[in-house]
């Protein structure tokens, strides 16, 4: 080990480094964040704040079970939006980096125009496709299906082909820079040792390309608990996450501290389940291939 | 021709509102030479749009449509003014921003009258002396002359009433029949499931609502009147197909059919459809039910800020707005089209436009409608609105 590895927070210089750093995060996350801490523990008469310590909040947080029953609701659909984003976007980088070379750059241009289009866009014109007198209908219809052969608009599973449709692209680039690095005489050498086709995907492929998985997943999964375009657009808001929820609490409700107290709650709960990503990655990694 | 001109309406308001016009942008460029100052100064939203020309400088915070150019340009003409608009998407949002201290820089306020009202205990509207706007009146309906009670705090006069309509029933004629939408049962009715769509606009779907409950949202509600107004919710939502907070959304919903009626909105989402000639859509008002009225009345009312530093001149623009003229316009927007106070503007429509405004109807809903105001259960009503929601998954 170099000196400057064995560099830590004691060491004058570093921190003096480190300062502005320091200063813009306590400025501009540590103190909105301790000011939201603040406003949970006020309370609101007749849309407005009133400067009021109490514990009202927190109180009716934890004796409402509404609340949670839609943060249940937001990370069942987040989680699945990983599962489903990982299961489409792995073959799809994989062809990508692989099978596709000689197309790869038109396929990434064309990947990344849908990753630029406005996701308001994209969503309102998944509602012109899937209504019940939409594109999808009127060519089912065309082809002998009865009227309204599609039904999903205003139900979970148009949030859910809405999220994974805007999110996709996080998941396909994350991972398609995994196995690009991924270096070829790894793979020749497992052929060349007498390894089959599906052997040295599972055991070397799938392996090292593990880290854009797991970052992936991470990246999916906190987007994913804070979308409120899809439910309330596609699934119709009759099955509101917890994003939503925390805009109709600030806005709709004006209920600050309320608004407040749920969006701690959110991220609480979202850093913990990506401390459990982490712990299973951590595991995984410790004990060998996937 | 300019690189917005083939835009929507809406948009090229939009762009000029936001000083990115021709001439705006102008503007901008002259006061980019005119040193730092000048350029910081411009950065600032409400110095956008404000000419260097004019004598003098006002901001009004109001909803889209009352800064229509063909309503302010001929003011900022005659006046030798310009104006900085800070357009508000949603009244308690207007409000609490006057609170947090845009009083100090905010002349004129048009927004919805029970926020316009609530400006005066909150000492943030300058009171209003009737005699002062004798002239105005003197064309108004007579339900809007002064004494207008809705628009006064402890005896004071607070606003002046600019636009209206009524919330009901919002229906297509043609899939659903007029006279069933006399009352609110379609929207329970097991076999309209999946054809109810719900105007998400916090309080407005859930007082209709009350009142179908036979529970009066306006006045004090205890417990029991509290449980009522969980049920009939939770009766809603059974029904529900969508929730949308989105005016187009629903409008395509009740014009291709998909949608039976929809509730918590009325004229506001109507009007603009009709005036693309689909007089198939309609507001209604449901009659009364054991006495007790379930149309809603809604009312915007302009007022002037206590804080201004130009008490005339706002005072020259608030009679502007609701002059004969700018109320035909401000009736007949591009996004929504709503009558106006001011009956002198009955003069100018001609069938067709009295046809969009369903004019025929409007007396006939504001006598079967309750005065919206402020419900004082309003908190506990939203919350009930989020659990039922929640249990509704």
């Amino acid at each position: 080990m170099n000196g400057e590895i064995d560099r830590s927070w004691r060491d004058p210089e570093l921190l003096v480094k480190a300062l502005p750093s320091v200063i813009l995060q306590t400025a501009f996350f540590l103190a909105p964040l301790l000011m939201t801490v603040a406003l949970t523990f006020q309370r609101t008469k007749n849309f407005q704040l009133t400067w009021t310590w109490s514990l009202d909040t927190w109180t009716d947080i934890f004796t409402k079970p509404h609340y949670w029953t839609i943060l249940g609701h937001t990370l069942f659909m987040a989680i699945t939006c990983v599962i489903l984003c990982l299961v489409i976007a792995f073959p799809v980088a994989y062809a990508l980096a692989t099978r596709l070379r000689a197309f790869q750059d038109h396929v990434k241009v064309l990947i990344t125009f849908a990753f630029l289009t406005d996701a308001t866009l994209k969503t309102f014109g998944w509602v012109l496709f899937l209504d019940k007198n939409g594109a999808a209908n009127y060519l089912l219809q065309q082809v002998g299906f009865p009227p309204a052969t599609i039904d999903i608009l205003f139900t979970d599973w148009a949030t859910m082909l809405g999220m994974v449709y805007n999110l996709l692209s996080f998941a396909i680039f994350t991972i398609y820079l995994s196995i690009d690095a991924i270096d070829r005489s790894l793979i020749l050498a497992a052929y060349d040792a007498g390894a089959s086709k599906f052997r040295t995907f599972w055991e070397v492929t799938l392996p090292l390309a593990r880290p854009g998985i797991w970052a992936a997943s991470v990246l999916i999964f906190l987007l994913a608990v804070g979308v409120f375009l899809e439910p309330k657009v596609l699934g119709g808001g009759k099955s509101p996450m917890s994003a939503e929820l925390i805009r109709q609490t600030f806005e709709t409700r004006v209920n600050w501290p309320l608004g407040a107290a749920l969006t701690l709650v959110l991220m609480t709960v979202a850093v913990f389940v990506v401390l459990l990503f982490n712990r299973v990655y951590s595991l995984k990694r410790h004990m060998g291939p996937v | 021709m300019s690189w917005y001109s083939d835009l929507p309406k809406f948009y090229q308001n939009q762009i000029k509102a936001m000083g990115l016009d021709d001439e705006g942008m102008s503007r901008r460029r002259l006061l980019k030479t005119a040193g730092a100052a000048a350029g910081a100064a411009a950065m600032s939203g409400l110095t956008f749009g404000r000419s260097a020309r004019a004598a003098s400088q006002m901001s009004y915070m109001c909803w889209e449509g009352y800064n229509d150019p063909r309503i302010i340009d001929p003011f900022k003409a005659a006046n030798d003014v310009d104006i900085a608009f800070d357009l508000i998407v949603d009244s308690p949002g207007g409000f609490a921003k006057l609170q947090a201290g845009a009083s100090r820089e905010i002349d004129l306020v048009s927004s919805d009258m029970p926020w316009v009202t609530r400006m005066g205990p909150a000492g943030l509207a300058l009171e209003l002396n009737p005699d002062d706007y004798a002239d105005v009146y003197a064309t108004f309906y007579d339900q809007f002359k002064p004494p207008f009670e809705p628009l006064m705090s402890e005896g004071k006069t607070i606003g002046v009433a600019t636009r209206w309509g009524w919330v009901g029933g919002c229906i297509n004629t043609d899939i659903t029949d007029p006279d069933t939408w006399r009352s609110y049962d379609p929207v329970f009715d097991a076999k309209n499931k999946d054809k109810i769509c719900v105007m998400d606009w916090g309080d407005w779907p859930i007082l209709p609502m009350a009142l179908h409950a036979g529970i009066d949202p306006y006045q004090e509600l205890d417990a029991a009147a509290l449980e009522e107004v969980r049920k009939v919710l939770r009766a809603m939502f059974k029904n529900t197909r969508t929730l949308v907070a989105d005016l187009t959304q629903a409008q395509k919903g009740l014009l291709d059919g998909s949608l039976l009626g929809c509730i918590g909105a009325g004229s506001y989402l109507t009007s603009a459809v009709r005036k693309q000639g689909h007089k198939n859509i309609i507001a209604t008002v449901p009659d009364p039910k054991n006495g007790l009225k379930q149309g809603i009345i809604w009312v915007e009312a302009t007022a002037i800020v206590k804080e201004t530093d130009q008490p005339e001149l706002a005072q020259k623009l608030l009679k502007h707005v609701v002059s004969k003229e700018a109320g035909h316009i401000l009736s007949l927007l591009d996004t929504t089209c709503n009558v106006v106070t001011n009956k002198a503007v009955e003069a100018l429509y001609t069938d067709e436009e009295k046809s969009i405004l369903q004019t025929d109807y409007m007396w006939h809903a504001w006598d079967n409608s309750q005065m919206h105001r402020i419900a004082p259960n309003i908190d506990e009503m939203l919350a009930i609105w989020q659990e039922e929601l929640a249990a509704a998954q």
